[in-house]
């Protein structure tokens, strides 16, 4: 080519129209991305993994479906998760039968995996075979619904599958709609098992073989995951493809940097943020912050009822007296949440639904008096632990309980210990004294009770051995009579308000905080973000 | 050719030498690992519904249903084999997720002391050319003042003044921005990677995003630096060779910048070798504070879960780039001061 | 003895840096004796309503997440912090001068041994050695002392055998060895104070490494317990509230913490000068 004027200045026009065009596509791409911030990093793609975390458990959500799901309602903080309206995913239409133990599952015809293949019958029961089979944190989860084995799933034909359970059990659809409870590609996943590991298990950790909005672009551990929308997925209630084209989850460790990103516009949600940022972006008004209480999660102050000195009860009610709890509310959560202290009933609760505000106050001269009558006139020492990790609501808490344990001599000793270190003594019930935050993903009374305060697992924190209320959450779980139900739950917590093996303090929120223009959050019971119901106005 | 023998004798003798305290790296990494009083198992099988069986299960995933000498041998076997063993916190086997991060680290580090040596070379020398003079005093204070500034607060800084208030940094999320292409990963440097894929807008994206970490860091290594610098500027301007250069009627500057410079820089490389190595452990704060995805807030990351196998490979890794490090600054020390290795 | 300190005193005019320097560690250590007597307020009494409130007449620093008075809590925690800081380096100074004056003494088996002690602990990333040890032995201060003072100890032992092992076969020592004292009391008594000088310098700038180091990680949730006050701790929380605009959260400590340790370097500066004119003219 001859170089002369004419083509240089064509050269220089299109030159110059390159990174024109880079950045108008880039501006596309950037409206179309949805980008979140969060604090804790996806470790694996696979849920059921031992040790997976809950930005994990978010991701795999996007990327499979499940046979059904939960709906969704409106409530005044915003959309939640509503565990009573059950709706279908992968299946079209579920029946239950008239005595509530024989679910027909009559799926899709439509619905595709990422590879193009059909979702059949076979993929659905191999999936959930594997929930109950494999060795994973699956089945542990979903036999709290009464599944247990693979005999329970049949085939009926290419697109009909039947799952049995021996009695009826309120909890045994819930159960299918968790994240747990994904359906695999499973010739996709089968061609990668080996003897030693038949159900895939170290494939499904970096690969993904699912049907859900979501596709994986790539997954980097510990740092970030990248998704591309799945434009033929239907499963949505409008049966539309999710809002975002691509969806960036970006792990971003200190929580002021990403409170920063937001109020910068540079990301787009956060549900992790401290909440002293939370409470001033929202003032700021220059974000939008729509902050839920986390109704199935609730924070606590355990006591381990099993040993000496909190296995007396009048020690327990004379520390229940002694705490400011709307000072820590205040101090700590800077009282985005809801209490669940300081309520006016005394026998008997207004309702069965747990968690719940139960009658815990502040009364120092009663304190004192349940002190002495505990047997410690002078009062004693005891450790209060909480976790590194939550730290920023832990640590004024644990202040203001030394301080006012002091007032009735009660002297304690902050023990602040790494994360591991924390799950380690609680599972081995080593902890006297100290505060947790827990969920349920399906918040029914008489699950919280059987998960929290009976048997010897990790989850019941206070160690509580009642006879009672074991009888009473064992009865719950198989009642169908609503009343009778009720009647049993609002039993189980008011013994819960007199023996204060845990003093509940609150629900904190789910502050989710997004620039003005991304619409659609949902609250969901695994407390991550569903992408599949966002988008940008 | 005899002088590069020599220098491979004495490399090869070095790294012989440094075997040992590699093995006791080692062995100490794994007993100080099973001190800790978190029990992993536990912490990785807290799911929400999590009983004995699963702890059990990871116990017995994480090997650690052995007694732990033979433990210990079955991790030295793994050593031997190039197998570090996997990562609970993120599900990766350590080799891969080390061989990843270390270069984040490397660059960071590398060029967060460019910084360090363009600054502290010039101060260092104009100290020394006026001592105690005005510019001495300046030049100390302002050294000394980025010793004192923890480096996560002088970071925190930088990001609230030039990301937050004045908007001219990038968000301080990693090596590079999200939005733009990665380059093709050859060595794992992103400028060089760029630089080779000829790729100059992800170079300048990856280069914005390396200027306030790497400036963290060079900020507090200045100090010793510089100090050392004008300390064997001193030392060197008062020598005799430099007087005769005076005397012969070459001029200052030259007799500065050439001849005493070139003797100076001797020790300076030696101090660069320490601060180097401390850099590279000692960099997690800065790492957690720009979300660098490096080796040290792995290890950090991994230490809090008492996840043993990162830790232990990131400890041996950070051992053997010590050794490393010494071996090199020794065989540049044998190149500019022949008369070492001949001792 | 006269003439050292009027050397000192030349050395001090001249340099006005050291004296600045030597009056603040002069004032940090009056500050550390009698700080809890002085302060306004109880350093850790709440006062939840009164919580974050900006610097006024009645709090001078302002208040913090509790309402506790910030300008107190700077001032207790001077004692804490200069008590970790000088724990620690008297620790590990104690420590390694003795083992690495005996190593460069005696030389031989014992000295190749320690050697290889040091080789191995200073191939350790020692920060990371540092989180290691609080975390394995539990966060208490006297946990953070002493992983404080294990990372200082390579330092001392290299230093002080180095700098026997060039005078133990010097005349005087000879004498000394001559004149019938034990080896003990040839290292305790004649070697070690005559390489106490050198390491002073050493000394002084560790001990602002070590609030430093203190404060990291007080910043990565190993530091000492609540509601201790602490400088590094309270930098590392009030730096949650820097884009909230509640500066004087970080500001306070982070200045305190910071004129500490440009104290101690600047004196570490100031004591070289002193002790080897020579180093710096």
């Amino acid at each position: 080519m001859k170089l002369d004027r004419r083509n240089l200045l064509a050269g220089g026009a299109a030159l110059a129209t390159v990174p024109h065009l880079g950045r108008e596509a880039f501006a596309q791409t950037r409206a179309e991305t949805l980008r979140q911030v969060t604090g804790n990093a996806v470790n694996t793609l696979d849920p059921t993994m031992p040790g997976s975390t809950r930005e994990a458990f978010g991701i795999s959500v996007n990327i499979y479906d499940r046979l059904v799901s939960f709906g969704k309602k409106q409530t005044p903080a915003g959309w939640v998760f509503d565990p009573d309206n059950i709706r279908g995913e992968l299946a079209e239409k579920v029946v239950t039968s008239a005595d509530g133990m024989t679910f027909t599952f009559h799926l899709r015809r439509d619905a595709k995996f990422h590879d193009g293949t059909p979702v059949t019958a076979e993929d659905v029961k191999w999936s959930l075979d594997r929930a109950v089979s494999a060795r994973s944190l699956a089945a542990a989860q979903i036999q709290t619904g009464s599944w247990t084995k693979p005999e329970q799933f049949k085939i009926i034909d290419q697109y009909t599958v039947e799952a049995k359970v021996d009695k009826p059990d309120r909890l045994a659809l819930p159960n299918l709609c968790t994240l747990y409870c994904i359906i695999f590609n499973s010739k996709v996943v089968k061609s990668h098992a080996t003897a030693a590991d038949p159900w895939g298990q170290e494939w499904t950790k970096t690969n993904t073989a699912g049907s859900g909005a979501y596709i994986l672009e790539s997954f980097r551990p510990g740092e970030q995951v990248i998704l591309r929308r799945n434009d033929a997925w239907n499963r949505s209630i409008d049966g539309k493809p999710a809002g975002f084209r691509r969806v960036i989850c970006q792990t971003i460790p200190e929580a002021a940097t990403r409170a920063s990103l937001i109020e910068k516009g540079d990301a787009d949600l956060s549900i992790d943020l401290a909440a002293s940022d939370v409470a001033t972006l929202a003032s700021r008004g220059t974000v939008k912050v729509i902050s839920t209480p986390q109704f199935n999660a609730f924070s606590m102050i355990a006591f381990n009822t099993q040993a000496a000195p909190f296995n007396n009860k009048k020690l327990r009610q004379a520390v229940a007296a002694a705490l400011p709890y709307g000072n820590i509310f205040k101090a700590a959560l800077f009282e985005r949440g809801a209490p669940l202290f300081g309520a006016n009933w005394t026998d008997t609760p207004p309702s069965g639904i747990f968690p719940q505000p139960m009658p815990l106050k502040q009364d120092v001269a009663l304190a004192r008096k349940l002190l002495a009558e505990a047997g410690f006139p002078n009062g004693l020492d005891t450790p209060f632990a909480f976790n590194v990790g939550a730290a920023a609501i832990a640590e004024p808490m644990a202040a203001l309980i030394k301080e006012s344990l002091a007032a009735i001599n009660i002297r304690v000793d902050i023990q602040k210990l790494p994360d591991a270190q924390i799950s380690t003594m609680v599972t081995e019930k080593k902890l006297p004294f100290f505060t947790e935050t827990s969920i349920a993903w399906l918040p029914s009374t008489d699950y919280f009770f059987r998960n929290f305060f009976t048997g010897n697992q990790r989850w019941n924190y206070s160690s509580w051995d009642n006879a009672e209320i074991v009888a009473l959450a064992e009865k719950a779980r198989f009642e169908i009579n609503a009343a009778e139900y009720e009647k049993l739950c609002k039993k189980m917590i008011s013994i819960l308000a007199e023996e204060v093996p845990v003093l509940l303090l609150w629900q904190p929120n789910q502050d989710a905080v997004m620039p003005k223009n991304v619409e659609g959050y949902v609250y969901g019971y695994h407390r991550q973000v569903d992408y599949r119901d966002m988008k940008r106005a | 050719m005899g002088l590069a023998v020599s220098i491979a004798r004495r490399a090869g003798k070095r790294v012989v030498s440094s075997l040992p305290a590699l093995f006791g790296v080692v062995i100490f990494t794994f007993l100080l690992m099973r001190v800790l009083p978190g029990d992993p198992a536990i912490f990785f099988a807290s799911g929400p519904n999590a009983g004995q069986a699963e702890i059990e299960q990871i116990r017995q995933q994480m090997g650690l249903d052995k007694p732990v000498p033979q433990q210990l041998l079955l991790y030295l076997r793994d050593i031997g084999t190039g197998n570090l063993g996997r990562s609970m916190t993120t599900g990766q086997p350590v080799v891969t997720d080390l061989v990843s991060r270390l270069p984040a680290s490397l660059e960071l580090t590398f060029v967060a002391l460019m910084l360090a040596l363009i600054l502290a070379l010039p101060l260092g020398i104009l100290a020394a050319l006026r001592p105690n003079s005005l510019i001495d005093n300046i030049v100390r204070m302002i050294c000394t003042l980025g010793v004192c500034v923890p480096t996560f607060v002088s970071g925190l800084l930088f990001i609230f003044a030039f990301y937050y208030i004045l908007g001219i940094a990038p968000d301080p999320t990693g090596r590079i921005d999200i939005f733009a292409g990665q380059p093709p990963t050859i060595t794992g440097f992103l400028l060089i990677d760029a630089a080779v894929a000829g790729d100059w807008d992800a170079w300048r994206s990856a280069a914005r995003q390396l200027i306030l970490p790497a400036c963290t860091m060079a900020l507090f290594v200045l100090a010793p630096l510089a100090r050392m610098t004008r300390a064997s500027m001193l030392a060197v301007l008062t020598s005799d060779f430099v007087r005769t250069g005076e005397a012969l009627g070459l001029s200052r500057r030259r007799v500065v910048l050439v001849y005493a410079l070139r003797n100076a820089l001797l020790p300076v490389l030696t101090i660069m070798g320490i601060v180097f190595s401390t850099m590279l452990g000692a960099n997690v704060l800065v790492e957690k504070v720009f979300s660098w995805p490096g080796v040290a807030s792995y290890a950090l990351d991994a230490l809090l879960s008492s996840d043993y196998a990162p830790v232990q490979g990131f400890v041996l890794l950070m051992a053997t780039i010590f050794v490393m490090v010494n071996l090199t600054v020794d065989v540049l020390y044998g190149l500019a001061d022949p008369r070492i290795s001949i001792e | 003895m006269i003439a050292v300190l009027r050397h000192t005193g030349w050395v001090l005019r001249g340099n006005p840096v050291t004296m600045v320097a030597s009056f603040g560690a002069l004032v940090l250590i009056t500050l550390a004796i009698v700080g809890p007597w002085i302060v306004p307020y109880d350093p850790t009494a709440s006062n939840v309503p009164n919580a974050l409130m900006p610097p006024s007449a009645a709090h001078w620093f302002g208040t913090d997440q509790l309402g506790r008075d910030v300008f107190s809590r700077v001032i207790a925690a001077t004692r804490l912090d200069l008590a970790i800081a000088a724990s620690a380096v008297s620790l590990s100074f104690a420590l390694g001068a003795m083992i690495g004056a005996f190593c460069g003494y005696t030389g031989g088996r014992l000295d190749r041994w320690v050697g290889r002690f040091v080789d191995v602990l200073m191939a350790f990333p020692l920060f990371v050695l540092a989180m290691a040890m609080v975390a394995a032995l539990g966060n208490r201060v006297e946990n953070i002392i002493y992983a404080t003072a294990i990372i200082n100890l390579p330092f001392y032992i290299r230093f002080a055998r180095a700098e026997v092992n060039v005078r133990r076969n010097s005349g005087w020592v000879e004498a000394a060895r001559a004149s019938g004292n034990s080896h003990v009391r040839v290292v305790m008594l004649f070697l070690l104070p005559n390489v106490l000088p050198a390491m002073a310098v050493q000394i002084s700038l560790n001990l602002g490494w070590a609030i430093l180091n203190a404060a990291g990680l007080s910043f990565l949730g190993l530091g000492v317990k609540p509601p201790t006050p602490e400088w590094g701790i309270m930098v590392a929380e009030g730096a949650r509230f820097i884009t909230t605009g509640k500066w004087w959260l970080v500001v306070f400590p982070g200045a305190a913490l910071m004129t500490a340790v440009l104290c101690f370097n600047l004196l570490g500066d100031g004591l070289r000068d002193i002790l080897d004119p020579r180093m710096r003219t």
